[in-house]
């Protein structure tokens, strides 16, 4: 029994040495990820000077189109992240001030999205390649369930995400493969889908009278002297629940309402997703409001 | 609570040391032991099924009981039919019960008749047509003389309830597991080795192979109108490594766990798909199924001694039957009948018995016919478990014409972000490292062992699946 327990011992040794330098080696090819997501490309990057960084969920990535900042001269990048929460926006904003990023204005798309204040799984794994390298995304984990095991058991995290940053990921980093979200300057246009969903339902959807990460942008806007535009964008016309915008307004009321910019269905990919020529139009009036020169 | 559970690694250390360090003073000690982790074990999907597994324990403790000592052959047919009935009326209630209701009344409104069938709102408790087969085997036995009753009932009550096979088999026999209880183990280092080898190899079937396939497999069999060739051909390629990664995984670690306790289940297992034909592959698949339908129903029924039409019928009732066995949808009934297809010529043609011998490949002509002869089999074996898969036998057909019209061989961009062709490599390493070892019941003992070890942990940790978490498809069965 003695020589089992030891043979047993071994295996569990080596299965944490295995741990241990595997989760080295997937976190050194993190470190060298610069085209494959924007969190990577933020993480991986040094000190950059915007005068618009724009925040939020696929509402943010596919409403704002960065080029026509651009062209009132005004140096934008996109960086709404498809499925992401306000704890995901919050996170890249203290990244980015951590890489001594120079932002003068953020917009944030606040509106669904101020209904939680947890994490968004599929998003939020993109930042635990860096838990060990970066203070700021380790004390914003500090707050989740599972710090400790995503914190200080090797490889857990990866395990955990696997579909997001396991072998797969790491074998595409490794391979140089590039993917489209740093393409238009982060902004993803949708086209008109033939069988997009153009019904929505949120009349279970409650506004949080106190949303910590949407508080937390603005109180690292304020403290940044960063000029901060917290909007709610458009939906399509057949929302039930609509009144779930006055309740953030009335929660909310520095939040500028724009749901009601864009209306006609054609405009709208599927409910919550405008198309490229309704983005442009939404993008059109968001520069006439705030940055008339 | 799965074997690839972090409750399970909880819970198999605490079991093994209370095993040989707390109850290890007597045979009496270990199984109760073993019995009190079983039925905690199986609680742990839902305690109520716990009293209809311990109702179907006492069933056939009694019931052998009073057929061994029946002293009229009524008395003895009565207790023997009792517990047949019993057996198959609670597998009939909870498992096909809805089934036939919902067919006889599609019968009848095809017929004209308007009939709407009276469903049992009833979920199947985990693991019943493995203990079922346990106790049926076990009463048979006995009503035929084969075996004597057992009159201790936590010795019995350890043979249907064994944790390790509860959930998924291996269908034990009574005169196979039975010896085993009925003596105190002794711990045996060259034993529990094995069975660590076994448990390390199942994961890496379950969460590297099996679980891996599963996301490409679905992603082709859910969207299977949008697919072409190519991809219809990797979803039934990616199917049969899910299905046998899945269920062998299974078996190695429930052979695996038990030979810790210094108990050897039955090999349930035999590298199946490098099988030369289909009497091979199911004398290598689900060995405790098919030799349990061997023994308790193609026998009985008269097995291949009668005449031409009592061989093609014993054949199809038993291959049907066994389809049937895995769940109550035709979809299994039609994968039965297909496989029964397959296996007439080779029992007509009295060829069924032809490889029986080891497999040696040499650079001669004999070993092209070898290999041809695994890959056609693999082949109909593959379309056989598109009808296993499918949801409707609709599907299925609709699957293989697609697959078979299509004609279209290109790398397809499938709805779970991947490429339909990814897992071919990692498909073919597992082949490999399988047919190196067919002669062993794992790769990974014999020589550099620790290395092997070390190789497999690091697959399961770095390409295993476990965020797209999936449970054994055995256990639904």
């Amino acid at each position: 029994m003695k020589r089992f327990l030891i043979y047993t011992a071994k295996i569990l040794i080596t299965t944490i040495l295995i741990a241990v330098i595997l989760d080295g080696l997937y976190t050194y090819v993190f470190l060298q990820s610069k085209n494959r997501g924007k969190i990577e490309a933020v993480f991986n990057s040094k000190s950059k000077k915007y005068d618009v960084v724009i925040l939020g969920s696929s509402r943010a990535n596919n409403h704002f189109v960065s080029q026509m900042f651009e062209d009132k001269g005004l140096k934008t990048f996109n960086y709404g992240m498809s499925g992401g929460h306000l704890f995901e926006a919050s996170l890249m904003l203290k990244l980015m001030i951590e890489r001594k990023y120079e932002i003068k204005n953020i917009i944030l798309e606040a509106d669904l999205s101020l209904s939680n204040d947890h994490e968004s799984d599929g998003v939020s794994a993109k930042f635990l390649p860096y838990i060990h390298n970066s203070e700021v995304i380790k004390e914003h984990f500090k707050t989740q369930k599972n710090f400790n095991e995503l914190y200080y058991v090797p490889f857990y995290r990866y395990i955990k995400y696997d579909s997001k940053i396991g072998f797969r990921e790491v074998y595409k980093i490794a391979a140089g493969e590039k993917t489209n979200s740093l393409d238009n300057l982060g902004y993803y246009p949708l086209s008109k889908h033939k069988n997009g969903n153009m019904k929505n339902n949120i009349v279970n959807l409650k506004p949080l009278k106190h949303n910590k990460y949407y508080e937390e942008i603005k109180n690292i806007c304020k403290a940044n002297n960063i000029n901060f535009i917290p909007v709610m964008t458009p939906m399509c016309e057949n929302v039930v629940g609509m009144n779930y915008f006055d309740k953030v307004k009335k929660a909310y009321p520095e939040i500028h309402n724009y749901e009601n910019v864009v209306i006609e269905n054609k405009y709208f990919s599927s409910c919550g997703h405008m198309t490229d020529a309704g983005a442009k139009m939404f993008t059109a009036r968001i520069l006439k409001d705030f940055f008339k020169k | 609570m799965f074997f690839n559970s972090l409750a399970f690694a909880i819970f198999l250390p605490i079991v093994f040391f209370l095993y040989w360090f707390v109850f290890n003073k007597t045979k009496s000690t270990q199984n109760a032991l073993l019995i009190v982790a079983s039925y905690y074990f199986y609680s742990c999907w839902d305690w109520r099924f716990l009293f209809l597994l311990v109702f179907s324990t006492f069933l056939d403790y009694y019931t052998g009981i009073q057929i061994e000592k029946g002293k009229s052959e009524k008395s003895r047919k009565f207790w023997f039919w009792l517990s047949i009935i019993v057996n198959l009326g609670f597998l009939g209630i909870f498992k096909y019960y809805n089934f036939f209701a919902d067919s006889f009344s599609d019968l009848l409104n095809s017929a004209g008749i308007k009939a709407s069938p009276i469903l049992l709102e009833v979920i199947l408790p985990v693991g019943i047509s493995f203990y079922t087969f346990h106790g049926l085997s076990y009463v048979i036995d006995i009503y035929y003389k084969r075996i004597k009753a057992e009159y201790n009932f936590i010795d019995y009550s350890l043979f249907v309830s064994y944790f390790p096979l509860l959930v998924a088999g291996p269908i034990e026999r009574a005169t196979h597991l039975l010896p085993e209880i009925k003596v105190k183990r002794e711990f045996d280092l060259q034993k529990a080795k094995e069975g660590i080898y076994q448990i390390i190899w199942g994961l890496v079937k379950k969460v590297v192979i099996a679980d891996t396939c599963a996301t490409y497999a679905n992603a082709i069999f859910d969207n299977y109108t949008s697919m072409n060739s190519f991809s219809l051909i990797l979803g039934a390629v990616y199917f049969a490594f899910q299905i046998y990664g899945d269920f062998s995984g299974y078996s190695d670690i429930a052979l695996g766990v038990s030979k810790l306790f210094g108990l050897d289940l039955l090999r349930n297992f035999n590298y199946p798909y490098f099988s030369r034909d289909i009497a091979e592959f199911w004398r290598r698949w689900h060995i405790s199924l098919s030799s349990w339908f061997r023994d308790y129903l193609y026998i009985p029924l008269g097995g291949s001694k009668g005449g031409l039409w009592m061989k093609i019928r014993n054949t199809f009732i038993i291959f049907v039957v066994s389809g049937f066995w895995h769940g109550a949808n035709w979809t299994y009934v039609v994968w039965g009948f297909i496989n029964a297809v397959y296996f007439l010529p080779l029992l007509l043609s009295n060829s069924n018995r032809n490889n029986m011998d080891e497999i040696r490949l040499k650079f001669n002509f004999d070993s092209v016919k070898v290999i041809t002869s695994i890959l056609y089999t693999f082949i109909l074996t593959c379309i056989a478990w598109v009808f296993f898969r499918a949801r409707t036998i609709t599907d299925a057909v609709l699957y293989l014409k697609h697959l078979v019209t299509d004609r279209e061989f290109k790398f397809q961009y499938l709805d779970n972000e991947r490429y339909n062709y990814e897992l071919l490599l990692i498909i073919g390493v597992f082949i490999l490292v399988e047919w190196n070892n067919r002669k062993k019941i794992e790769p990974l003992s014999g020589k550099r062992s620790m290395l092997k070890i070390a190789l497999a942990i690091a697959a399961i940790i770095a390409f295993g699946t476990f965020s797209d978490y999936k449970e054994f498809i055995y256990f639904q069965f």
